[in-house]
């Protein structure tokens, strides 16, 4: 039956008076200048001390904060590599239980002799070592956040083919999406944890191994671990404790920092430039040893994104001045406002499952299994979401 | 030489998809389908379209002041990937057993065969005889039939090596076939001949 | 046989014509109204008339925004597609095909129409042979089509068999077409010729508008030919034969009436001169000229005249009687021995010399006509009592100019012209009349002429007056309307298989040589049956 949007408006009224209400903009200003005022390493110092205690997610801060680096110039013969992935979820309302990822990758190379490689590559899982963690036991099912974390890889390891047929000279590796596995970090028992991971980092492993620079590319990231860490320095008490927070002015600012994102906050960024390295202090990350993730803010020319690699990308100069310098050029040649990076566009034509592909698997699937002689009816709330009778 | 392949195919038309990007046949030449051993299908090319091989995507404005027209697909190399060329012909006559019949082809052709352009020598033995223009004028096309008609009329007249003999039978079947319409019979003429000017770019008849 | 193809029947009705439709590649402007065309049906030959022409368009909306500086390509493709032209065609005649050649009969009157998409031709010279005939006997070449060289002849024997008109506004030619046809009936002897030589035209040699002497008959015809004339003096000096007289014994009646306008005479006073024959008979002329004041008033009394219009007739009767030629009482031997000539196959031409004026002319005319009308109608009786061959009379054929003087409606029923017009051949003796003013000529008498040639004429009403009595008038005036001023006729009526327009021949050294037998005779199209046969 059709929604009744007369009601939702009054509520979405109410909503946006909220949400202009605060002063913004004078927040952010005072933000700003309270992280050009931060010590860095006093800071570190404090943040070190504090983890234990912090409700939220902090950035690691290294030598400057409020630093902004325009973009080298970007080398004319080069190639960005990028992936992007999709699944069909395995269906509970059929007799034959399977799920699909599809995973794309596109090749774009500039400069004199200019090419593009587009592929994709679908997967049907059926087998019960894929569906179940534990095929014997069949406890851990792979669906919900398992199989983002398995389309993850599938991604990676699609990264690296893409890699392997870089016509030649410079290139980038690029998915969409943070690096941080965050989903398999409440993952029980600890060897789902394992089995991700060991996979995960053995895909990194192969990339350092070729010194190839992998980043990922966040848009619109929703991310706040910079300015959790100015509201750590901004905290007068030794342990920072949020329940017993009191209500002094500072107290107050801290509150009205802790709704600016990280991205508004690194608004003043001008096109091309790029923030500082932080390195983030997500708790799975202590597994990824030599992979330990960082991160750093970027204008693309309309929006500040967030960008994340291995510490041994970011602490190259030369791989982190490639990044910046293409991710910058990629936005140039995007076409659309705000820009994204035509690799990653066509990475995700390459990788998305239509409804009408899904409609299609359905029926290859029914007609197969029938010419086997196994038909179905097929749940009835299956069907009745699809008919829709009156 | 092959310049496209079928990948829609009626009884009176069919779109075939370029073998080259942005290089599709001009409106109004003949084209050619080897549908058998001893058997052709012609058919004049009466739409072209470039677009996105994926219907959901649209193109957008991709051009800068310093990089446009050739230039955006050099640095936007996946372009050749995801555009694609098509270009519908409209099927006119066969031509097997040694002879030409025009009219409608008695089954679509194939798809994915190969379609051809025509040498000069193939196009003019089919447009030896007028009879097709009919077909041209009376089929319900994507672009207007007077324009069609006009535009493979210069064509063809080219094709001949400047045949203005050809040039006047046409102009005057096309004048039988349109003396009940003299709106559309106008536009037909002075698509195919603007004036005596040069600068107008009509055919000169010598 | 080769024709060039002019375009196909589309439409039309037995009794108005049939309708064409041109070829794409002919133009209207190759084409004249009144040529002469042919369509083959599938059965038969139809010879016709070009009587309109029509433009059309297949789209009105053509008319509305017409190609302005079209290119070439443009104006040729819509030539014969959205724009075509039609022709009205009248056939004729008609040929049939379907018969043996040996029982071929020639072109017959039209009793059937093509079917559709006929083809029409130009008329080829085989055609205007199998319509016309070939020069030779009474086919008389008179002329030819407009744009060929083969001879159209004119059935002189069909043509004195009735009265005929020439007829053209002035400038036209008629008296050198008059020159051809009696050229045409001497030298056939078709017929004697009694000329009225109003302007001492056709005997002598006479030098034309343009300054050049063409022959007169006489120099063609030597003795064939007899010259009178009225003029003593001139006769002396001309080589007339023979000098006529005309008494007032000769002159009627009648005579008075027919000269009622010349004389100015009122109708009262013209008719005075009836109460004077009544009254004394033959002698009627002489009585009144003779007559004093008092005879006049005693006469008056007893016939119950007007005394001032019988004083009025006397005083216009005196000056008739001062013409020169006008003695008071001249046998009538002199116009016999005319007829006697003419019986024996000559011809003769009566010049008025200075006797010329309208009066002399029509008097003498009169006089002599109705003598010799008389004696031909004892002819005719004597010949119909013995049968006899030899007794046969001689078709007379008498050549009158200005006709319109004595043939107009007012005089027409009075004079011996008119009654010989409207008795036909009754007595072997036809008018042959020219005039410019065919309307001045009564429409009864002009619709009992068998033949009319006429050249371009500028007047309504006497293009109105010279088709009286014709049919299919209407397409045959356009023929008229295209004439040249000179040298082109239309040709019509009994002597004539079909209507035609002609370039007529020149009066020149090569027609003279042809009249003395001394050229070769042109040479006229065989025209074999097998070539009627053929396609």
């Amino acid at each position: 039956m059709p929604l009744k949007l007369d009601v939702l408006g009054q509520q979405i009224e109410q909503m946006t008076r909220a949400a202009v209400a605060e002063d913004r903009n004078g927040a952010l200003e005072r933000a700003r200048q309270l992280m050009e005022s931060v010590d860095p390493a006093e800071l570190r110092a404090k943040l070190d001390e504090r983890t234990v205690r912090l409700p939220w997610l902090v950035a690691d801060v290294g030598d400057s904060l409020a630093g902004a680096y325009a973009p080298a110039p970007c080398p004319a013969n080069h190639s960005v590599v990028a992936s992007d992935g999709s699944s069909v979820a395995p269906d509970r309302h059929t007799p034959v239980r399977f799920y699909v990822i599809n995973t794309g990758y596109a090749i774009l190379t500039y400069g004199e002799r200019p090419s593009a490689t587009l592929d994709s590559s679908p997967n049907l899982y059926f087998r019960d070592e894929d569906l179940y963690l534990d095929p014997h036991v069949r406890s851990a099912p792979v669906e919900g956040s398992r199989l983002s974390a398995k389309m993850c890889l599938a991604e990676v390891g699609a990264l690296w083919e893409g890699c392997q047929r870089v016509p030649g000279g410079p290139f980038v590796a690029l998915r969409d999406g943070s690096l941080i596995t965050w989903g398999l970090q409440s993952e029980d028992p600890a060897f789902v944890q394992q089995q991700f991971l060991g996979e995960f980092l053995g895909h990194l492993d192969r990339f350092v191994e070729q010194g190839i620079p992998v980043f990922s590319y966040i848009s619109y990231p929703g991310a706040r671990d910079v300015v959790n860490s100015l509201r750590v320095w901004l905290c007068p008490r030794g342990t920072v404790d949020c329940e017993y927070c009191p209500t002094s002015e500072s107290a107050q600012f801290c509150r009205t920092l802790a709704g600016i994102t990280d991205r508004e906050q690194f608004g003043f960024l001008a096109e091309g430039q790029r923030s500082d390295v932080f390195g983030s202090k997500s708790a799975i990350l202590d597994r990824y040893a030599l992979h330990r993730i960082q991160f750093f803010y970027m204008n693309v020319g309309g929006e500040v994104v967030r960008m994340e690699a291995p510490r041994w990308v970011t602490g190259d100069s030369e791989m982190l001045g490639l990044a910046q310098a293409s991710i910058y050029d990629q936005g140039l040649r995007s076409g659309m406002y705000p820009p994204y990076p035509p690799a990653l566009q066509e990475a995700h034509e390459q990788a998305v499952i239509s409804a009408a592909d899904r409609q299609a698997i359905e029926v290859m699937v029914e007609r197969a299994l029938a010419e086997k002689g196994f038909t179905y009816l097929g749940s009835a709330k299956a069907s009745s979401k699809r008919r829709r009778a009156v | 030489m092959r310049i496209g392949e079928i990948i829609e195919s009626t009884s009176v038309l069919f779109v075939s998809e370029s073998l080259e990007l942005r290089q599709s046949p001009a409106l109004g030449s003949l084209l050619r389908v080897r549908i058998s051993d001893d058997g052709d299908l012609y058919g004049v090319v009466c739409y072209g379209e470039t677009r996105s091989l994926d219907p959901g995507r649209r193109a957008v404005r991709r051009s800068t002041s310093e990089v446009y027209d050739d230039q955006v697909y050099r640095e936007n190399p996946q372009l050749e990937h995801i555009l694609r060329t098509e270009f519908t012909c409209l099927a006119v006559g066969v031509l097997e057993a040694g002879g030409i019949l025009q009219g409608l082809p008695a089954q679509p052709p194939p798809l994915h065969f190969s379609v051809h352009t025509c040498s000069p020598e193939e196009t003019a033995r089919f447009t030896e005889d007028l009879y097709y223009f009919r077909l041209l004028l009376s089929a319900s096309l994507p672009v207007p039939a007077e324009q069609l008609l006009a535009n493979h009329v210069r064509r063809v007249y080219g094709e001949r090596g400047g045949d203005d003999n050809w040039l006047r039978r046409a102009a005057q079947e096309v004048g039988h076939l349109l003396k009940q319409d003299y709106d559309r019979l106008m536009a037909v003429l002075y698509g195919i001949d603007q004036g005596s000017s040069p600068r107008a770019g009509g055919v000169s008849t010598k | 046989m080769m024709r060039e193809r002019l375009g196909l029947v589309t439409d039309g009705a037995y009794n108005t014509g049939l309708t064409v439709r041109l070829d794409a590649q002919c133009s209207t402007e190759d084409l004249r109204v009144g040529e002469l065309v042919v369509v083959e049906g599938q059965s038969h030959r139809y010879f016709g008339m070009i009587s309109d022409m029509q433009l059309r368009v297949t789209d009105p909306r053509l008319l509305a925004s017409p190609p302005h500086d079209a290119p070439p390509l443009v104006t040729e493709a819509l030539a014969g597609t959205g724009t075509y032209a039609t022709l009205e065609v009248k056939p004729m005649l008609m040929l049939d095909l379907s018969v043996e050649p040996d029982e071929q009969r020639g072109p017959q009157r039209v009793r059937t129409i093509p079917m559709h998409f006929s083809a029409l031709y130009r008329a080829s010279e085989m055609d205007f042979a199998t319509v016309f005939g070939k020069e030779g006997g009474t086919n008389f070449a008179i002329g030819t089509p407009v744009p060929m060289e083969i001879p159209i002849c004119l059935r002189l024997d069909r043509f004195v068999e009735r009265s005929n008109g020439i007829f053209g506004q002035s400038g036209t030619g008629k008296s050198f077409l008059a020159r051809i046809l009696l050229s045409g009936i001497i030298k056939t002897r078709a017929a004697a010729n009694l000329i009225f030589d109003m302007h001492s035209e056709y005997a002598f040699d006479k030098q034309t508008e343009d300054g050049d002497w063409v022959k007169g008959l006489r120099e063609l015809f030597g003795s064939q030919i007899l010259v009178y004339s009225l003029d003593a003096d001139a006769a002396a000096r001309r080589n007339v034969d023979v000098t006529l007289t005309v008494g007032l014994n000769q002159v009627e009646a009648e005579d008075v009436m027919l000269l009622a306008d010349e004389l100015d005479l009122t109708a009262t006073t013209a008719a005075t001169s009836g109460l004077l024959v009544d009254q004394y008979g033959k002698d009627w002329l002489r009585q009144i000229l003779g007559m004093s004041a008092d005879n006049i008033a005693g006469f008056c009394q007893s016939s119950g005249a007007h005394p001032e219009a019988t004083r009025a007739l006397q005083r216009k009767l005196k000056e008739v009687q001062r013409r020169g030629y006008l003695k008071d009482e001249v046998p009538f031997s002199l116009i016999d021995e005319m007829v006697t000539a003419l019986g024996r196959g000559r011809s003769i031409i009566l010049e008025f010399g200075r006797h010329d004026t309208p009066l002399d002319y029509m008097l003498v005319a009169n006089i002599v006509t109705r003598r010799i009308r008389r004696l031909y109608q004892q002819k005719v009786e004597r010949f119909e009592e013995t049968k006899a061959e030899a007794d046969r009379p001689l078709q007379l054929v008498i050549t009158l100019e200005e006709a319109h003087k004595f043939l107009s409606p007012a005089v027409a029923r009075q004079t011996i012209f008119g009654t010989i017009a409207r008795e036909m051949r009754k007595y072997n003796v036809t008018l042959m009349v020219v005039d410019q003013r065919p309307s001045g000529i009564d429409p009864e008498v002009m619709s009992q002429l068998g033949t009319r040639v006429t050249g371009l004429l500028a007047e309504e009403r006497d293009i109105d007056a010279v088709f009286m009595g014709m049919s299919g008038r209407s397409f045959l005036r356009g023929a008229l309307a295209g004439l040249d001023t000179r040298q082109q006729v239309l040709l019509m009526g009994h002597a004539v298989p079909m209507p035609v327009v002609v370039q007529t021949r020149r009066y020149d050294e090569d027609f003279y040589r042809v009249m003395q037998g001394t050229g070769a005779r042109r040479d006229g199209l065989e025209v074999t049956s097998a070539d009627i046969w053929a396609r």
